[in-house]
């Protein structure tokens, strides 16, 4: 694995590689120790036989007239055989300086057993006369050989007596030792990162459920984050929900501040519009003009940024059916001078994914629009148009608007940031709620002689 | 006429004082909602001009104390804010009309002129059966003294079925009454607005009689009006 891909902000892949890398160095720190322990004792276990056979040479050799050596009858079989792995020998250090047999065990046969060159140095120089060391034997096996520096009764001369035994067998198990190790060490890596990778899957569980629930919180299928989470995790979501709570709060503030301003300038609007309209002069027309380009400016801008300000997602459930009363009831009093009357139907199971001033903004204007223009008759029909969908349809008695009158009005809505503000049908607000909910207005002649219009809006699940 | 103005800008209340005195109205004039309340309370006045933006109680607050009190005196709302949620809270609150700020002068009186001819001869016979009582002058309707809201066909269904309190009617009767025309006239119409009236005025005061019609009742207990 590179370095950029642990640097990458995975928890569970961080957590894992580093387990890994972990329990690897233990391992092999582990295995090596082991492999040489396990050939620590295996040597000196060699060492303490060679330490007998040397010391039993030393304690039985004798020296005879000549000054030679004799040496002992040891008892032991296989320094008889030749090459059987178990070899001793007596030598003297030569005038030469080197070493000479002078008496051998048979299995030695005619070789002699060797050492490092700077045997006799170390052997005159240490303090145990005693060195074991591995070298090559005879009949090209590896052994463990021990000298020792003995002086017998009766010469002066110091004699070396070595005793020697085959390591091959040793290496033998010492490999396989290291490799059933190495096997062991694997499986037990592998059960070992195994087991961190669950770990790490079930206890970050938690973790994922949390950026679900924010998940679902940011595209306002929940309102808080509202698990229960284990005590590393809980603060952090309730820091979360007061996040939420603190950003609706700013959208709300500001909304009202916007609100408050527009709402602010209308009451000396008015005087404004009143004064222009009692004292008429040459001033009266301009100022009653402006005024109500003002007026519509700052209820444009107003519609704007209540509708920009709309907290995006789906959390608000409003029902139709009860909208449809309110406006009914409201217009027919707002419009008892020409008698309105609106005919209004609407499953009562139909529910609106939105805020309920919203739909009170998209339905009230369209209604209110053929209150103005109809000749007193309008009929409004919710319904459930396909899944997930439910069409709105409005219509009136009123001379309708022409084809031409039609594509006109839906120009003006398809280009909204252009359009100028106050747009006579007021639709134009109506068109970009019904955008920012993934609606659409559709224009048409009405059954009942009038314009009709038909607005397609999400339906919310029941 | 005598009307009561509570508006608390200083300038638009001088404007429409002398508006609505130029106009041969008698005006008293409130300038916070507490001396509107108070006013409205103890003066009888044939309408009221309520901004809903005053200062220590707010106008639809001072509304709904009249309205909760019995005060039916026709009430014409004034406010800067024109969204229909409002409009809406403003008429639920028991507005009879509704001007957004800023309008124009005439148009006020206009308004005004029509909310008093419409409130003339309030004291007309009204309807009533058990805790339903219905008002055929001014179009209104209450149940147990809570005004109701009702468009006007749901109006027409109730005053139909108050004018025939008792007896059963039969659907089609009904359809031909609530309709003028030879419209719409599908089979579930009437059941349609018996339940949104159920709902209104309660699910008991209307009995459905199997295979004939419906009836308006009044409730056990309650005495059965004229």
């Amino acid at each position: 694995m590179k370095w950029p891909a642990l640097r990458s902000p995975s928890l569970a892949k961080r957590l894992v590689l580093l387990a890994a890398v972990w329990s690897l160095a233990v391992l092999v720190v582990t295995g090596v120790a082991q492999t040489a322990l396990f050939y620590q004792e295996a040597i000196t276990r060699i060492d303490d036989d060679l330490a007998d056979v040397a010391d039993g040479l030393y304690a039985d050799s004798t020296v005879d007239d000549q000054g030679q050596v004799d040496a002992p009858p040891l008892t032991d079989s296989r320094a008889t055989r030749p090459f059987s792995g178990n070899y001793w020998e007596i030598a003297e250090i030569g005038p030469d300086g080197k070493l000479h047999a002078q008496a051998r065990s048979r299995s030695l046969w005619d070789s002699e057993l060797s050492g490092p060159s700077d045997l006799i140095q170390t052997l005159a120089a240490g303090s145990s006369k005693r060195v074991y060391f591995n070298a090559m034997g005879p009949a090209k096996a590896p052994v463990r050989t021990l000298a020792m520096e003995g002086v017998l009764p009766g010469r002066s001369e110091p004699v070396i007596f070595m005793a020697a035994e085959d390591r091959s067998a040793l290496e033998a198990d010492l490999r396989r030792f290291a490799e059933e190790t190495a096997a062991v060490l694997v499986l037990l890596g592998v059960g070992l990162v195994t087991g961190v990778f669950v770990q790490v899957r079930v206890g970050l569980q938690p973790l994922f459920a949390l950026r679900r629930e924010v998940a679902a919180v940011r595209t306002g299928q929940a309102e808080r984050v509202s698990g229960a989470y284990p005590s590393e995790l809980q603060p952090l979501a309730e820091e979360l929900n007061a996040l939420v709570a603190h950003d609706q709060e700013v959208v709300e503030r500001q909304r009202t501040h916007v609100g408050n301003l527009a709402h602010a300038l209308k009451t000396p609007l008015s005087v404004m519009l009143s004064e222009a309209e009692r004292h008429a002069g040459p001033l009266s027309p301009l100022v009653t003009h402006q005024a109500q380009l003002m007026r519509d400016q700052v209820d444009h801008h107003l519609r704007r940024a209540r509708a920009a300000a709309r907290t995006q997602g789906l959390r608000e459930r409003t029902p139709v059916e009860p909208v449809l009363d309110e406006l009914a009831v409201t217009l027919e009093r707002i419009f008892q001078g020409q008698a309105v009357e609106i005919d209004w139907r609407a499953p009562e199971d139909l529910v609106f994914p939105g805020e309920r001033q919203d739909l009170l903004e998209i339905i009230g204007n369209v209604m209110e629009n053929a209150c103005k223009y109809g000749q007193g008759r309008v009929r409004v029909i919710a319904k459930t148009d396909r899944p997930g969908r439910m069409s709105i349809t409005i219509g009136d008695n009123g001379p309708g608007l022409t084809a031409a009158e039609q594509g006109e009005v839906l120009k003006r809505g398809e280009r909204l940031d252009e359009s100028a503000p106050g747009s006579g049908l007021g639709l134009s607000i109506v068109d970009e709620l019904v955008r920012a909910y993934g609606g659409s207005l559709r224009l048409g002649p009405s059954s009942l002689g009038g314009l009709e219009v038909v607005i397609d809006l999400p339906q919310a699940d029941n | 006429m005598r009307i009561l103005l509570a508006e608390d800008d200083p300038d638009l209340s001088r404007q429409l004082k002398q508006a609505l005195a130029d106009a041969d109205y008698a005006v008293d004039h409130a300038p916070d909602g507490e001396e509107a309340h108070f006013l409205g309370d103890t003066e009888p006045y044939d309408a009221v001009i309520l901004d809903l933006g005053l200062p220590k109680i707010d106008g639809v607050s001072v509304l709904e104390r009249w309205r909760r009190d019995g005060k039916v005196t026709p009430v014409l709302i004034l406010t800067a804010r024109g969204a229909w949620s409002e409009k809406v809270a403003g008429f639920d609150a028991g507005a009879d009309d509704y001007l957004t700020k800023p309008f124009h002068t005439e148009e006020l009186l206009a308004r005004l002129r029509a909310l008093l001819r419409r409130s003339a001869g309030h004291a007309a016979a009204t309807l009533s059966c058990g805790g339903v009582r219905l008002d055929p002058r001014a179009a209104r309707a209450s149940v147990n003294g809570e005004p109701l809201r009702l468009t006007s066909l749901e109006y027409r269904l109730l005053h139909y079925l108050m004018m025939h309190q008792g007896r059963v009617i039969g659907r089609t009767e009904l359809v031909e009454h609530l309709y003028d025309q030879d419209f719409d006239r599908d089979s579930n119409t009437i059941e349609v607005f018996v339940g949104r009236l159920r709902k209104k005025i309660g699910p008991d005061r209307i009995e459905t009689v199997r295979g004939l019609g419906y009836r308006l009742i009044a409730l056990e207990g309650e005495a059965a009006g004229s």
